[in-house]
């Protein structure tokens, strides 16, 4: 943030500068521009023959020195500007990074083959977010043959989500009603959530449209009334307040304009599950994970400058730091063996002792030098048998 | 013509003034992001956070576009979203792609107009750039057996660089002496038709150069790092460990991530692969007799459907809900 700041400070400078200087500089021009203007006027409405007086051409010249003068003044303060304009170039440079060659190699996306393999993965980006005509321009220009098929769920969805911004829920009611099995089996409550949204707006339109509420409410709710127990009664209440509106009810919570957010999410969140995707693009969730290593990528890389340890992280590695990226970024199992402090793999599983702790295989077998010798646990003090733990699956 | 001097003062400061308004927009975009950041744990924060994220993915995506050649993809992409004009450098690019367009056309009139309009930063950089043109109409001067005009061409653009290409000038003035058609001619490299291509890298760097471009498109130095950060062992392993929430076992990332380096953990974080939450005191970590872990919240919920009874859901062997055993995991 303070980074920010101070490029901000420079070019606020710079503006107000520049701004001062334009209108001062047009000012004077301007001034200028009507005396030469007003001279010219007396010359020509002189007569042809007469000569210049001699006080004409002492103003003449009089002014013919202020233009130089004025002129000159402009191009020198112009010119002094220019140094504001490199305290901020200076200040950018100082505050941000203009590349990132120190830690990620510029050579990794260059083959044709990954250069291919990114297109694709862009443009499937686009159909998911909803931006399906960049999609389909960016598959013309890099030649890409989509599957006309694997497009056609996301322009549904993103349809009926943009219908739910309109705050129209028909389309998505007819969607509910065709995967209506495989909603239920997942215990989804996007269909009451859709409903309940009808049903308060009917109600808010007031006294007039009461008897439509209460047909709405026959036919739509009833099946409800078990599964949604509390939230159905808290609905049928609402029709207390017809009349008078529900703001100052205490039901209240039932007009927040969030729950037309929170029914999208649950549509957008019901309906990949339904197609085995993921709820949010993979290509979005790299880049914000990214952008999150970075910074701290580019820290450590100084500090290990600065100790003479070089060269480029490969496949063969890991990354030198730990980044914490929240639950939301956490896809699998991480198991790191609290004596080896190192990551299990397909050949160093983890294992549970017969107490209960685990530890990787690794460590099991420098515990315990042979199979058969009874060790003691680092934690606990049971004794084992190394024989007797079980390698375990997350 | 004090007229035209008002003028040209109005027109320099504008433009200096856009500039500057072009730097104060992307300034407060930074800052709203910034402070969206910082009240990262705000409820209410969350749709204007994500809104901003949206926002960066675009112009990093705009940005790589660009780089890549997509220009029309760049351009749609700006058009649905206007706050990306003034967020991203597409002026530059667009110069650059009709230069380069034109070099693949062999011509050099609009790179050497280019190279005009830049020269004292050119020159700052010592760049070679404008003598290598120079040096290609001569070669195609030469190709068409004009050689009256190569000579004059020689002696007007390319006389004055001998201190810097001394080697490239003696090359050309040899040249002279065999004819075009000649195979064996030690200077054939010359008249090779993939000059052009290397021209175009030879711009595309020199652009770089000139307003301090990186080499690499900010989006995918952000990917490689996120690619990294997510990666695994479990993404490469078999079969039933993928996640299909997790970016990297998706199959066309999972491709690109395969040189880079993995994640570095050093603390174990457990994720219960019934419900996708995590394993810690508050949802413990059970293991079945089968080996298998899961969460001790969705094997009671299981057992709960059941009678007591748990169907194990990645070997569908059946056990009891009381054999299941405490894992401590430190």
């Amino acid at each position: 943030m303070e980074s920010i700041n101070a490029v901000d400070k420079e070019l606020d400078r710079v503006l107000g500068k520049f701004t001062a200087l334009k209108n001062h500089g047009l000012r004077t021009v301007g001034d200028l521009e009507t005396q030469l203007l007003s001279l010219k006027n007396e010359l020509q409405s002189a007569p042809p023959e007469s000569k210049l007086t001699f006080g004409q051409i002492s103003i003449l010249s009089q002014v013919m020195t202020k233009v130089k003068e004025a002129t000159s003044r402009i191009a020198t303060e112009h010119r002094e500007l220019h140094g504001t304009v490199s305290k901020v170039g200076k200040s950018i440079d100082k505050n941000f990074v203009p590349d990132y060659d120190s830690v990620v190699s510029d050579k990794e996306f260059r083959t044709d083959e990954k250069m291919k393999i990114l297109d694709k993965v862009i443009c499937n980006h686009f159909f998911r977010s909803g931006q399906v005509e960049v999609g389909e321009e960016l598959a013309k220009e890099a030649g890409l043959a989509f599957d006309v098929k694997s497009k056609e769920p996301f322009q549904e969805i993103n349809q009926i989500l943009e219908h739910l911004k309109g705050g129209n829920v028909q389309s998505a009611l007819a969607w509910c009603d065709r995967h209506k099995d495989k909603l239920h089996e997942m215990g989804s409550s996007l269909e009451f959530k859709l409903h309940r949204l009808c049903f308060i707006s009917l109600i808010q339109e007031g006294p007039s449209r009461q008897k439509d509420a209460l047909t709405y409410a026959r036919i739509y709710l009833p099946k409800f009334a078990g599964t949604h127990q509390k939230e159905f009664q808290s609905l049928m209440a609402t029709l207390l307040y017809v009349s008078h509106g529900m703001d100052q009810s205490p039901y209240r919570h039932l007009l927040d304009p969030f729950l037309w957010a929170d029914v999208s999410e649950t549509f957008m969140r019901d309906a990949c599950t339904l197609l085995g995707l993921s709820i949010d693009s993979p290509l979005a969730v790299c880049v914000n994970a990214g952008c999150v290593t970075l910074p701290a990528l580019l820290s450590i890389k100084q500090v290990m400058m600065q100790r003479q340890v070089q060269g480029m992280w490969t496949s063969k590695d890991e990354l030198p730091i730990e980044v914490d990226l929240g639950t939301k970024c956490r896809f699998h199992s991480i198991f790191a063996c609290p004596i080896l402090r190192q990551q299990s793999t397909e050949s160093n599983p983890p294992t549970r002792l017969v107490c209960g702790h685990a530890i990787s295989k690794d460590a099991l077998a420098r515990l315990s030098n042979s199979r058969q010798v009874k060790f003691k646990c680092p934690y606990c003090p049971m004794e084992q048998n190394p024989a007797d733990a079980r390698q375990i699956y997350f | 013509q004090t007229r035209k001097y008002k003028r040209k003062i109005e027109e320099s400061f504008t433009d200096e003034l856009d500039a500057a308004q072009i730097c104060k927009r992307r300034i407060e975009h930074l800052r709203m992001g910034a402070s969206a950041f910082e009240n990262a744990s705000d409820p209410n924060n969350e749709p204007v956070l994500s809104q901003w994220k949206r926002t960066r993915l675009d112009r990093f995506l705009v940005e790589h576009l660009l780089r890549t050649g997509h220009y029309a993809t760049a351009m749609k992409l700006i058009d649905d979203n206007r706050q990306l004009k003034s967020l991203t450098n597409i002026d530059i690019y667009l110069v650059a792609q009709a230069v380069e367009s034109s070099l693949l056309n062999r011509e050099t009139a609009t790179a050497l107009a280019w190279c005009h309009d830049n020269r004292s930063k050119l020159k700052k950089l010592h760049s070679q750039f404008e003598f290598h043109l120079r040096k290609q109409d001569f070669i195609e001067l030469i190709r068409t057996g004009r050689r009256v005009e190569a000579v004059r061409h020689a002696r007007k653009y390319l006389v004055g660089q001998e201190d810097v290409c001394f080697e490239e000038v003696q090359q050309c003035t040899g040249m002279f002496a065999f004819s075009t058609s000649d195979t064996i001619s030690p200077y054939k490299h010359l008249l090779d038709p993939d000059r052009w291509s290397h021209l175009v890298e030879e711009f595309r760097s020199e652009n770089y150069r000139l307003f301090q471009l990186s080499t690499q498109s900010v989006f995918s130095a952000v990917l490689q790092a996120g690619l990294s950060v997510l990666k695994t062992p479990q993404c490469y392993g078999s079969r039933d460990k993928k996640n299909p929430d997790c970016p990297i076992c998706e199959e066309l990332l999972n491709e690109l991530a395969k040189n880079s380096p993995y994640a570095h953990c050093s603390q174990s974080r457990l994720i219960d692969s019934i419900s996708g939450q995590p394993m810690n005191s508050d949802n413990v970590p059970m293991m079945l007799p089968n080996g298998y872990v899961y969460g001790e919240k969705s094997l009671q919920d299981l057992a709960a459907e059941n009678e007591g009874i748990i169907v194990c859901p990645k070997t569908k062997e059946i056990y009891d809900i009381r054999e299941m055993k405490k894992v401590y995991v430190m």
